[in-house]
């Protein structure tokens, strides 16, 4: 990559800025919720609790949704290409 | 650099393919990768190379870099590779270089590809009369699902009706499943057509799957493999996958035939 290439805009950079921090947040928001639904599977959660928890992450949820549709950023756009390892995100 | 000084006129020997013998005007009417300079053989000893002179200064590391970041110009330099690699390869076996192939002067490169004969004439034995195959697999879609990806926000935000959250986790764990039962069979699917495919032929790669397409329709890219197949096999070969198609459900891609770039390095 030479200098020479580097092209800087300054609404992409803060977008993408914005990309980035909503994706490591919806990494771990996808991590709480699968740490979540383990715990459901091995019955160690009273129904209160998987209650409480679901709710809990039911909402974070559609914040992300909103937050996303406020900075005009797709579900999609959430995600990284890691090359050989895969992509942060599972694709559905 | 001191490297400019040598080679008359600041020439270098570009090479695209070895074979053990060619009709030189099979190559000579080709551009090559450059304009002007013919597209000629190199003697050497028991093999010929197929060559050009091209400016050095077109084909340095830093010239190559650029390539890198200039999509259009790298494509018209592998398609000029290939073309005289595919016509050299027309009347017999070739041995394709990798593109960006080059020496000094033809004095360079004959004494780097003769000390490398014994190995050119072992590639040379394996590929003749073979082609390359290349196969993509992508796993069928998955079926979607009864409640989409994100479901609109509640009507009621503030105050999700009692046992939402349960019925939340229940769905997501049921996405989950979902994702993790159609990835194994996107995996088995792959198996069993490399497994199918690699007993037709007679040598098989596998290169890691392309993650994403831009229009990615298809489903998931679960097998990314390459194969050499006896010419008199071709025709079983593209039968076998017709037959695969049908029996997985997959949607298979293959492309063919090519030289065989995948399977001159390992001998």
């Amino acid at each position: 990559m030479t200098s020479a290439r580097l092209d800087v805009d300054r609404d992409r950079l803060g977008k993408d800025l914005v990309t980035l921090v909503l994706t490591v947040v919806e990494l771990l928001r996808q991590l709480m919720e699968r740490q979540a639904i383990r715990r459901v599977e091995q019955g160690d959660l009273h129904d209160g609790q998987i209650e409480e928890i679901g709710t809990t992450l039911m909402m974070l949820d559609q914040r992300m949704t909103e937050l996303c549709e406020q900075h005009g950023i797709r579900p999609e756009d959430l995600n990284l290409d890691l090359g050989p390892l895969g992509t942060l995100l599972p694709n559905d | 650099m001191t490297q400019r000084a040598s080679g008359p006129a600041d020439r270098a020997t570009y090479v695209f393919a070895v074979a053990r013998t060619l009709d030189p005007a099979v190559v000579a009417d080709l551009d090559g990768m450059t304009a002007g300079e013919p597209v000629r053989l190199l003697p050497l000893g028991s093999l010929v190379g197929v060559v050009q002179s091209v400016p050095a200064h077109d084909f340095t590391d830093d010239a190559w870099q650029q390539r890198l970041s200039d999509p259009q110009d790298l494509e018209r330099c592998a398609r000029s590779h290939n073309e005289v690699v595919s016509a050299s390869a027309a009347h017999g076996p070739a041995v394709p270089l990798p593109l960006a192939t080059l020496y000094l002067s033809d004095a360079r490169a004959r004494q780097a590809l003769e000390a490398e004969a014994d190995r050119f004439h072992a590639v040379l034995k394996r590929i003749a009369h073979h082609a390359e195959w290349g196969v993509k697999v992508y796993s069928p879609p998955a079926s979607p699902p009864a409640g989409a990806h994100r479901p609109a926000a509640a009507a009621d935000r503030g105050r999700p009706a009692p046992g939402a959250g349960l019925a939340y986790l229940e769905r997501k764990r049921g996405l989950q499943l979902r994702r993790e039962q159609h990835h194994e069979q996107g995996l088995r699917i792959a198996e069993e057509v490399d497994a199918a495919l690699a007993k037709l032929a007679t040598a098989a790669r596998r290169l890691r799957p392309h993650s994403h397409r831009p229009s990615d329709t298809q489903g998931s890219q679960v097998l990314n493999a390459t194969y050499l197949v006896a010419e008199q096999r071709s025709h079983e070969f593209a039968e076998l996958t017709r037959a695969l198609r049908g029996r997985t459900g997959a949607s298979i891609e293959i492309s063919g035939p090519w030289v065989p770039y995948s399977f001159v390095s390992e001998v």
